[in-house]
């Protein structure tokens, strides 16, 4: 298919990382992206960018992958540096050209900036991408359970959320395939009046809702017929528990988090 | 079978009770009877076969067996519980019943639940709440039972249609229901991948789980112990396949058709040769067998086929095209062939009906989409009506001229009424609103929805869905007309009738580009394309493409030969005298007759009673 979205795709792989308990990765990984805000300078930069690394290579996950899972936001990135750059005028003049002027403040924060975001991005791709949907469902579940306790429905929540991360693929191939076939009708989004484009807009959108429908009416019909059922007692073929490695991630994280955060 | 039986049934308790029992059951959805007054009983062990046309209340019917829709009346009894009496649902005999009821449909994409594919098996018994032990028993049984032990890590979403729906396969059987529910498992899918799904199927039999398939394939419905036919939510006829098919005129009035033998023996008899009529191909090669001297010769070359059309300058000229995804240059991934063109070379000339042919992942889809000028080639060229695709401008002049029909083009509809949307395309070019109203009243006209202008497109039947998407690439009146799998998914009837309105375009000028499974329907193209990896292996007529000289070489490929043809080799293989190359079940039978004429003199059984069949042949 032209467009692949890969987006919370599963990467099977036997690492340490995709051994870990998934709701101890998610944990983990949340309390990680939240430390990349605190860090400020060169030192806890340099931290974090080892520490990224290092969990790349013990998810043994290839760097491409992640690259291909969080490629959309780089032109985000590189924007947020540009401005950064341009916009900020703190610390000695490096350069003044004309309208532009480049300071030492303004490169330092494009460069901390888009590395911070870039950290965060690039550990919860590795976190979708050692997790399965379905483990990600369990640790989720896990999360909502007070909900669940208080009579919520944290159960359905968190099976949605999955099949949520199932289904983005499947909806990206539709959405390719019925852009192709409008624009084949001479309908393209990027061509036209206003008006005509907001029509080649429309006549994808509604398409893609129509196919959509058919795709919830289908998975409805298919877990009935596999017996699930809202607040019913599944059973876990790999039940979850915490083991000694999941206290030693948490120890980890719990240090990279402190180191982090001291450094600023 | 080294494995445990699915179900605990044997064959001494099939005169028992049935196992699921429906009477005069009635389902309306608002106006419309989907089910009207049927009574059915499926007998423990036995392979059920549901037939019937679009609309006829097939898929209505699985439902009901399967416990997912309740009646509005009538009795159902599903494996011993009574969960539908006296107009009134008994909702926990309808949750007891469910999990020992299986149900395996249309799109396998959107049964899987999860990303991989041993955890997907395992969701259905997780939510019996098995213990992990038994789980993993299970798991590793089924993935085993439909030979997909291999890719048990997999992402499903990396796998074949056919792969796909065995998974789902296992998924249902992991439950171990006492029934499964196979509401057209195949109907997505391609040739490889049916034949993979049927053998699965075949398989079931042995272990003595109770089947009931509904299907659009009526060589599928063969093997079946009995056949229903439904037809606008009534049962119309049942038996075995052979009592229901030899009901010939009423099988085809009720918008199916018969199986190959079926059709050949039909032909054979017009034509005056004294052949029983039969639907089993071994019977029916038997007989003939009988009919033959018996001498051998030497297979006649491949007649030379017509020349292909040389009228004039080619429309679509592909040059050396190489063409790949820029997701494929970044996966490096071993399971992530590559769908991409290399070297591709081929000329479609004027007024053609071209058929590409090859397997999943072979770039048939993807050079469709290059003709159509939605995607440029890396390097190489395309030209289409002598106007290159390489530039954006000239890309959009050629999305009038080429109509390009998706697989399932019934996903682009998106207007309010039938009109508007086939009016979309036609306004798209800037037309005067009196000629877009004008093309949409011929193409209307065409594809015979007429009268359908003011329906909404979502409330039209999926055939009629199907033609009106059609309708909305003909209004654009285009001289070039590629389609991907036109009739995937659709009943014999809606077959028979898009082929006709092609064969007429076909006849009116347009030329045509069609991706296709169906080697039959590729044999009636004036030339085939056979692609395999990426590249363009073979062009020429059908009649060459089919050779005997190319059989190996297809057979490799993964491809078959159409079944007229296939049936004829094992005729000579039995004894025939040479049959030439019959594409059609017209020229088979022709052939036949000719042999049979040859050698009137009844003698020996010389090659009777061999069991090859055809089918034997495409393995």
């Amino acid at each position: 298919m032209a467009l692949r979205i890969s987006v919370g795709q599963y990467y099977a792989a036997d690492s340490t990382i995709h051994r870990l308990d998934p709701r101890t990765k998610t944990a983990c990984a949340l309390a990680l992206m939240i430390a990349t805000f605190f860090v400020h300078s060169p030192l806890g930069l340099a931290a974090l960018a080892a520490s990224v690394l290092a969990l790349l290579l013990a998810a043994r996950v290839p760097a491409g992958e992640v690259l291909s899972s969080v490629r959309g936001v780089l032109w985000v990135l590189l924007i947020l540096a540009v401005f950064n750059l341009l916009l900020i005028r703190d610390g000695s003049v490096l350069l003044a050209a004309g309208p532009i002027t480049i300071t030492m403040g303004g490169t330092w924060s494009a460069v901390l900036y888009p590395v911070r975001v870039f950290a965060a991005i690039v550990v919860g791709a590795l976190l979708l991408l050692t997790t399965t949907p379905t483990e990600l469902g369990d640790a989720f579940d896990a999360a909502c359970s007070p909900l669940t306790r208080l009579g919520l429905p944290g159960h359905e929540l968190a099976m949605v959320f999955s099949l949520m991360l199932r289904f983005i693929p499947t909806l990206a191939n539709d959405a390719s395939a019925i852009m192709n076939a409008q624009v084949a009708r001479g309908g393209e989004v990027a061509r036209g009046s206003l008006g005509r484009r907001l029509r080649a807009v429309g006549s994808v959108l509604v398409a893609l809702m129509a196919s959509s429908m058919n795709h919830a009416d289908d998975l409805a019909r298919a877990l009935d017929a596999r017996c699930y059922e809202s607040g019913g007692t599944r059973s876990h073929w790999h039940p979850l528990h915490f083991g000694a490695r999941d206290a030693v991630a948490f120890a980890a994280t719990a240090a990279l988090v402190a180191l982090l955060v001291t450094l600023g | 079978m080294a494995q445990p039986a699915a179900t605990t049934t044997t064959s001494a308790n099939a005169s028992e009770t049935p196992i699921v029992s429906l009477a005069h059951v009635t389902l309306a959805y608002g106006d419309l009877r989907a089910l009207d007054n049927v009574s059915l009983d499926v007998r423990q062990g036995e392979r059920l076969c549901v037939l019937g046309a679009n609309g006829s209340g097939k898929s209505t019917l699985a439902s009901v067996i399967c416990g997912l829709l309740a009646p509005d009346a009538g009795e159902v009894t599903l494996v011993g519980e009574k969960v539908f009496e006296a107009g009134s649902a008994d909702f926990d005999a309808y949750r007891r019943a469910r999990r020992k009821l299986g149900l395996v449909f249309q799109n396998p994409e959107d049964q899987i639940v999860t990303s991989v594919v041993e955890e997907d098996v395992a969701f259905g018994p997780e939510n019996l709440g098995l213990p992990p032990e038994r789980i993993e028993h299970l798991v590793r049984r089924e993935l085993h039972r439909v030979a997909m032990e291999r890719y048990a890590k997999a992402d499903p979403a990396r796998l074949s249609g056919g792969q796909r729906q065995r998974v789902t396969i296992a998924g249902a059987l992991a439950m171990e229901p006492r029934v499964l529910v196979l509401d057209e498992p195949s109907s997505s899918l391609d040739v490889r991948g049916r034949r993979s799904v049927m053998k699965v199927v075949e398989k079931l039999r042995g272990v003595g789980c109770t089947v009931v398939h509904v299907t659009h394939f009526m060589d599928e419905a063969l093997g079946a112990d009995r056949v229903v036919v439904l037809d606008h939510g009534h049962v119309a006829l049942a038996g075995t396949p052979q009592e229901v098919f030899s009901h010939v005129e009423e099988v085809r009035g009720l918008g199916l058709e018969e199986p190959f033998a079926g059709q050949l023996s039909s032909q054979l008899r017009e034509r005056g040769l004294d052949v029983s009529w039969t639907c089993d191909e071994g019977a029916l090669l038997a007989d003939l067998a009988r009919r033959t001297s018996g001498h051998r010769a030497g297979r006649v070359a491949a007649a030379p086929g017509d020349a292909p059309h040389g009228g004039g300058a080619p429309v679509v000229r592909a040059e050396d095209v190489r063409f790949s995804y820029e997701q494929s240059r970044r996966r490096r991934r071993a399971d992530a062939a590559p769908a991409a063109l290399d070297g591709v070379t081929i000329d479609v000339p004027h007024g053609a009906h071209v058929a590409l042919v090859g397997q999943t992942g072979s770039g048939k889809s993807t050079l469709l989409r290059l003709i159509a000028a939605l995607e440029v080639p890396d390097q190489g060229r395309i030209e289409v009506d002598g106007i290159p695709t390489a530039d954006r401008r000239d890309r959009r002049r050629l999305h009038g001229r080429v109509g390009y029909v998706m697989q399932r083009p019934e996903r682009q509809l998106f207007a309010e009424t039938v009109a508007q949307d086939v009016a979309y395309g036609p306004s798209n070019l800037g037309l005067s609103p009196s000629e877009v109203d004008q093309r949409v009243r011929r193409a209307l006209d065409l594809v015979g929805l007429v009268g359908k202008d003011d329906a909404s497109p979502f409330q039209l039947s999926g055939g009629q869905q199907r033609l009106c998407a059609l309708a909305g690439i003909l209004a654009m009146e285009p001289n070039l007309l590629v389609l991907d799998e036109p009739t995937a998914g659709l009943d014999p009837r809606g077959r028979r009738k898009l082929r006709r309105i092609l064969d007429g375009l076909n006849a009116d000028g347009t030329t045509l580009v069609e991706v296709t499974h169906a080697m039959e329907d590729a044999a009636r193209a004036d030339l085939v394309a056979v692609l395999d990896g990426g590249r363009v292996v073979l062009t020429d007529t059908p009649a060459q493409v089919f050779s005997t000289d190319n059989a190996e070489k297809l057979h490799d490929m993964g491809l078959g030969i159409p079944h007229p043809l296939a049936f004829a080799r094992v005729l000579e293989d039995a004894g025939y005298p040479p049959l030439g190359d019959p594409l059609t079940n017209e020229t088979l039978a022709d052939a036949i007759v000719r042999a049979a004429g040859a050698a009137d003199r009844p003698s020996a059984p010389s090659a009777a009673g061999t069991s090859a069949t055809a089918d034997g042949r495409d393995e």
